[in-house]
């Protein structure tokens, strides 16, 4: 009896609260019910916040995670776990929309979110092409369509812009980008990496990797004699820390001629609006004679 | 005695056609790279200088990988034969009785830097797992010993329980520590893996090992006299409560350093002397080193197994033995006969 009246009630709770609605369909297929025009919105992921204020609707941000720090008027926000999903703190700050990556939350998390009433939505960003779309469905979703659209007017014509330099650029060194030095963290199949090494003027290595986020192995890397390493742990990085973990690659080309960069690693796995830059700064360490410092 | 000189050489030119294939599995090299990288390095002419690729893949990288699944392999093999003979049951096991996960305990709480390092870090680990195992059997022992007996259910209920308990320690120790990759780490811990096999870490076990073959071939005839019981083993002059404390010792130190080197891999200390005895019979002179044997090809083709399963990833090679090791365990625990009380 106690249950029947705790579902009856759970029920009437689920019930939308006024405002209108719109059904959309996410990144990950989901069809998913949100207010026509939110004003309270959670990001789940650093890219998504990155986004979310590129698109003009940093205003609208309730809370962010604690791995986020750009842009950095979001210390002043509310930050909510994420990995793992804190929900109490996210329904505590009563968002009318959740936005999320398909990179790193898990519609398992969305599942439980609708359960309490907050409507998800994934965002999966796979080619540079993609970050302006997501500015501009991020503006669409929120109701700032007219700044979404400038500026991703903008980054695509700094991407064009980059696209002039290398696109004629035939000497492409085969370039092998990874997230840690120590274990070896890439990316895989599928990832939006590719299309940055691409338009820097480099093929990837890990393209055809058949797990979207592997771990490589040693041999996977001597193999593939890469002639550029491109680690995303700074530009402050020591190359020969490479070398010293992993001893059997002094006759990689890229050790052996130098070729190994740190990078802003924000730059590369985030995707949001700042991996425009990150194609520029490796186009200039892939092509330091045609593009130009950053 | 002639069939066990020929089941010796069989094994060997096994072990040795395993590493063949052992080195050969991964990256395409291209048709021989990999037999004149052998070719190259194991003959003492310089010959025919080999792809520095494939060689560095192949004898860097792949064969200290095979040498260490060796010698684990064959280190566990011979310490799970010892302990089944110290409590005279077959379901005792290094790391069933809790001695692996005692040293897992301790060498994470050295490797994230909570312990400090007492001499070099290539013995520090080692020793530290070697005191983390020691305690944990101890324990287990101490729990499981009455006045006048031991208690084989009360051995195996509280050796489950301390691995239990010394996996959650590993696994505490990892999570706070500020290592950025702890799931990976409590992943090898626990599990076990040969991925961080290299030429430089191979002298410790090795050497451990066969210290540890030595001294349990030395001590073969106390070893026989102890299958016939404490009291049976006293009348033939063995000073049994000594052996019993040198078998612990041991065990911890030989688990120990491997666990260092690999992790927690578990249930090859149990097939193994199984497998050999039905071949070999129970006498330790002849079971001790085709343990060796066995058990450095049983984990050599799990290593196989796993990096053939899962090509591009590092699958825990403990995972493919507990999925060898557990039907067997059930198997044994159901037919067997003796009084468990």
């Amino acid at each position: 009896m106690l249950l029947v009246i705790l579902a009856a009630l759970g029920g009437c709770a689920a019930q939308p609260q006024g405002g209108d609605l719109v059904l959309v369909t996410d990144d990950l297929g989901r069809t998913v019910q949100l207010p026509a025009a939110p004003q309270r919105v959670l990001t789940l992921a650093p890219s998504v916040t990155e986004v979310v204020f590129a698109a003009g609707a940093g205003d609208k941000v309730v809370g962010v995670t604690t791995a986020d720090d750009y842009p950095p008027t979001v210390a002043s926000l509310p930050r909510i776990s994420a990995l793992p999903v804190d929900f109490e703190a996210i329904v505590a700050l009563r968002p009318d929309l959740v936005l999320a990556s398909d990179q790193i939350n898990s519609p398992q998390d969305a599942a439980t979110l609708a359960a309490v009433d907050v409507p998800v939505y994934f965002m999966g960003v796979r080619s540079l092409d993609g970050v302006l779309v997501a500015i501009r469905t991020v503006g669409g979703l929120l109701g700032t369509s007219a700044v979404a659209s400038r500026v991703a007017d903008s980054l695509g014509a700094s991407l064009t812009a980059l696209r002039a330099l290398t696109d004629s650029i035939t000497v492409r060194p085969s370039t092998l980008l990874l997230i840690g030095d120590k274990t070896l963290y890439a990316f895989g199949r599928g990832s939006y990496t590719h299309s940055m090494i691409s338009l820097a003027g480099g093929v990837s290595v890990t393209e055809s990797h058949e797990t979207t986020a592997p771990i490589l192995k040693d041999e996977y890397v001597l193999a593939r004699r890469p002639e550029v390493i491109v680690i995303t742990a700074g530009t402050d990085y020591e190359p020969s820390m490479l070398l010293e973990h992993h001893p059997t690659w002094d006759i990689v080309p890229a050790l052996q001629q130098g070729r190994v960069y740190g990078v802003p690693g924000d730059y590369f796995v985030r995707p949001g609006p700042r991996l425009i830059a990150g194609a520029w700064h490796l186009a200039w360490r892939l092509h330091p004679s045609v593009v130009p410092a950053p | 005695m002639k069939s066990a000189w020929l089941l010796v050489a069989g094994l060997t030119v096994l072990v040795l056609l395993s590493v063949v294939l052992a080195v050969s599995v991964g990256e395409d090299l291209g048709r021989g790279a990999v037999l004149r990288v052998l070719r190259h390095r194991l003959s003492f002419d310089a010959g025919a200088v080999p792809d520095p690729t494939a060689d560095r893949i192949v004898w860097l990288l792949r064969m200290p990988r095979a040498v260490l699944a060796l010698v684990v392999g064959g280190g566990l093999g011979i310490i799970g034969a010892a302990m089944q003979t110290l409590v005279r049951n077959p379901l005792a096991e290094p790391y069933i009785l809790g001695i692996s996960s005692g040293a897992t305990a301790g060498a994470s709480l050295f490797y994230l830097g909570f312990l400090p390092p007492l001499l070099s870090k290539a013995l520090s680990m080692p020793l530290a797992a070697f005191l983390g195992g020691l305690l944990s059997i101890t324990i287990v022992y101490l729990v499981a010993r009455s006045a006048t007996r031991l208690s084989v259910a009360r051995l195996l209920l509280a050796g489950v329980a301390m691995a239990a308990l010394m996996g959650s320690v590993t696994s505490f120790i990892t999570f706070s520590s500020p290592d950025p990759d702890k799931l990976r780490a409590v992943l090898f811990w626990l599990l076990g893996s040969l991925h961080r096999a290299t030429w430089s870490l191979l002298p410790a076990p090795a050497v451990v090992t066969a210290a540890g073959l030595v001294t349990l071939l030395a001590l073969a005839r106390p070893l026989d006299a102890m299958l016939l019981g404490d009291e049976g083993a006293r009348g033939l002059g063995v000073p049994v409560e000594a052996l019993k404390r040198i078998l612990i010792i041991v065990a911890a130190l030989v688990t120990g350093t491997l666990v260092a080197a690999s992790g927690a891999i578990g249930f090859v200390g149990l097939i193994v002397p199984h497998a050999v005895r039905s071949f070999v019979g129970v006498t330790h002179r002849r079971l001790l080193p085709a343990c060796f044997f066995a058990g450095a090809l049983f984990l050599l083709w799990a290593d196989l197994a796993a990096r053939a399963l899962l090509p591009s990833q590092e699958l825990p090679v403990g995972i493919i033995t507990a999925l060898c090791g557990v039907p067997f365990f059930l198997v044994l625990l159901r037919r067997s006969t003796y009084d468990h009380g």
